[in-house]
């Protein structure tokens, strides 16, 4: 790796401030297990002067319930998570998605607030500068998105983020990043319904992630995620995730679908559905919430709905193949 | 008072730093820096423990966290040493693939000798990794199912095919601890 300085914050106040010393030019180290790859690989546009360490921080692990709900320190570590009493019984949809990360190392060392921080896993972007050069994808200042031209296979299916972050509308962007979100986590908080506490606001998990060509998120450079908040789920809500894969260890979603469904009598009450791998940002399919509601579900409404939730995709030229998966991943949410 | 920059930064460069860390057993400080002997804040443990501490035993295949093959176990959990900072691992417990013989009477540990009878291994390149996983398992869970010892081997990746008889070798470890146990 190339070089760096390195720093131990002892409290979230100090990491702040060294993140502002450095004018956006450190970054903050976890659990290390996607900040050291992409170090190594030389990924970023800029190689950062600085690593400030968060995990010489105290108290910052906690898995924290009560009648509310549940909050999570930033640095709760995966398999933690995994284990916990109280999320495998109340929040299993939590455990599941975290239990659906990469391999036991990894979750012994990955860290929640990591996991929702962590860069994308575009094979254009990630390719290894030391392997000939660095491949000059539309992140690392290059004109346009790789996956345009390359094998897209696992890319988005519902356009890309646009180089800043001027809304467009995303079906329609081609000149824009077409990689996908990466975390298993960040799909099944907004299923949730969960808040994402940072060191400068706090904010429903939909809003946190926001893709451009830059980033996966609204993280300022000097902004760090200190709490995950879950409210309490309703009574009768049945949480699943689902995650597409083809080795089941290690690999990161193709699809992934994480669903809440609130059932009463067999009559839909509330929907909350949220298709992960398919687009830049996790994406929420609220048409197809909206068709179930009021509904007594059952396979014909669960068939509506994955329709519903896959319209206005637009995939490329060697992924459509993810349009029946997530279809597929969302029935089975609904329908068994 | 908050302090500035050039504080924080005083407080931690200038003083010579240091990391110190326990491998099987033995104590090692080292000074930060980028001298013959010093640890540099880029180092991986993987790097350290191989390069400098010459326990070549850690095997590096992938270096990016996705093989297992560097798996040492740190404060008793397996972790992937090649994604860990030696910077980072002041006041850790680290024990390597050779530190699981008996000190005094260098008899192997009971999952080692069990990979030799089963020859769970071809090339053994993934074995280090392999055996320092299941020993955090079995320390954690003596009495797991062959279906929770697949789960915890399931990051340790072979390239001669020999999973097969490393769940069969695990297992033998655990039915012998069952025997004893009764
Ligand atoms: C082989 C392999 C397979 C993987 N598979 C999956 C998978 O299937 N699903 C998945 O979701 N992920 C996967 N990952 C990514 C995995 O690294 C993350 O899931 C992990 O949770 C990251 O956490 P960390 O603590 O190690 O983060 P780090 O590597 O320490 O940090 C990641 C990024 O987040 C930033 N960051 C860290 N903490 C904070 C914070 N509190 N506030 C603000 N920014 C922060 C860092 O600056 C860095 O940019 C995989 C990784 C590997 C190497
Ligand atoms: S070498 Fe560390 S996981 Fe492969
Ligand atoms: S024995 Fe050769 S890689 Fe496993």
């Amino acid at each position: 790796m190339k070089q760096f300085e390195h720093h131990d914050a002892l409290s979230i106040e100090e990491a702040v401030a060294l993140l502002s010393d450095y004018e956006g030019k450190a970054k903050i180290i976890a659990g290390g297990t996607d900040l050291l790859g992409a170090l190594r690989d030389e990924v970023f546009l800029e190689y950062p002067e600085a690593l400030i360490n968060i995990k010489t921080i105290d108290g910052l692990d906690y898995i924290r319930s009560d009648e509310k709900g549940l909050a999570i320190g930033a640095m709760a570590g995966l398999a933690d998570i995994v284990k916990s009493p109280v999320v495998k019984k109340e929040y299993q949809m939590l455990a599941e998605a975290a239990y659906s990360v990469a391999t036991p190392q990894i979750r012994n060392m990955a860290t929640i607030g990591g996991n929702l921080a962590q860069d994308v896993r575009c094979w254009f972007y990630r390719y290894p500068r030391r392997i000939g050069g660095p491949m000059v994808c539309l992140r690392k200042g290059g004109k346009f998105c790789s996956a345009l031209a390359g094998d897209n296979r696992y890319h988005s299916i519902f356009g890309a983020a646009a180089l800043s972050d001027i809304s467009l509308d995303l079906g329609k962007v081609r000149k824009g990043c077409f990689a996908v979100g990466p975390s298993d986590i960040a799909v099944a908080l907004i299923a949730m319904d969960a808040s994402i506490v940072t060191t400068k606001r706090s904010l429903p998990a939909e809003l946190f992630f926001k893709a451009t060509a830059l980033s996966s998120t609204v993280l300022d450079s000097d902004e760090l995620v200190k709490e995950i908040e879950i409210p309490k789920l309703p009574m009768g809500a049945v949480q699943r995730y689902d995650k597409f894969t083809l080795r089941k260890p290690i690999d990161f979603a193709v699809v992934s679908v994480a669903s809440m469904l609130t059932l009463n009598n067999g009559v839909c009450e509330d929907a909350r559905i949220v298709l992960g791998a398919v687009a830049p940002e996790p994406v929420r399919a609220r048409k197809a919430e909206q068709v179930m509601k009021g509904r007594i579900v059952d396979e014909d409404v669960a068939l509506e709905a994955a329709e519903h939730a896959l319209a206005g995709s637009s995939p490329l030229r060697m992924n459509e193949y993810k349009v029946e998966i997530a279809k597929v991943l969302v029935k089975h949410a609904i329908w068994g | 008072m908050t302090a500035n920059k050039s504080d924080r930064v005083t407080r931690e460069t200038a003083a010579t730093r240091h990391v110190g860390f326990t491998v099987n057993g033995q104590y090692h400080e080292f000074r930060v820096g980028s001298g013959g002997i010093e640890i540099s804040p880029t180092h991986t443990l993987s790097w350290t423990l191989r390069e400098v501490l010459g326990l070549m035993g850690t095997k590096v295949s992938c270096d990016s966290g996705a093989c297992g093959s560097c798996t040492v176990i740190m404060d008793g959990k397996a972790v992937l040493s090649c994604k860990v900072l030696t910077i980072e691992c002041d006041g850790k417990t680290i024990t390597t693939i050779e530190g699981l013989r008996d000190p005094k009477t260098g008899a192997l540990d009971p999952i080692q000798q069990s990979f030799i009878d089963h020859t769970a291994f071809q090339c053994g390149y993934c074995t280090p990794g392999m055996i320092m996983t299941a020993k955090a398992f079995l320390n954690e869970n003596p009495q797991p199912t062959e279906e929770e010892i697949k789960d915890a081997l399931s990051g340790n990746f072979c390239r001669c095919i020999s999973h097969y008889q490393v769940i069969r070798a695990v297992m033998s470890v655990v039915e012998k601890e069952g025997e004893h146990g009764r």
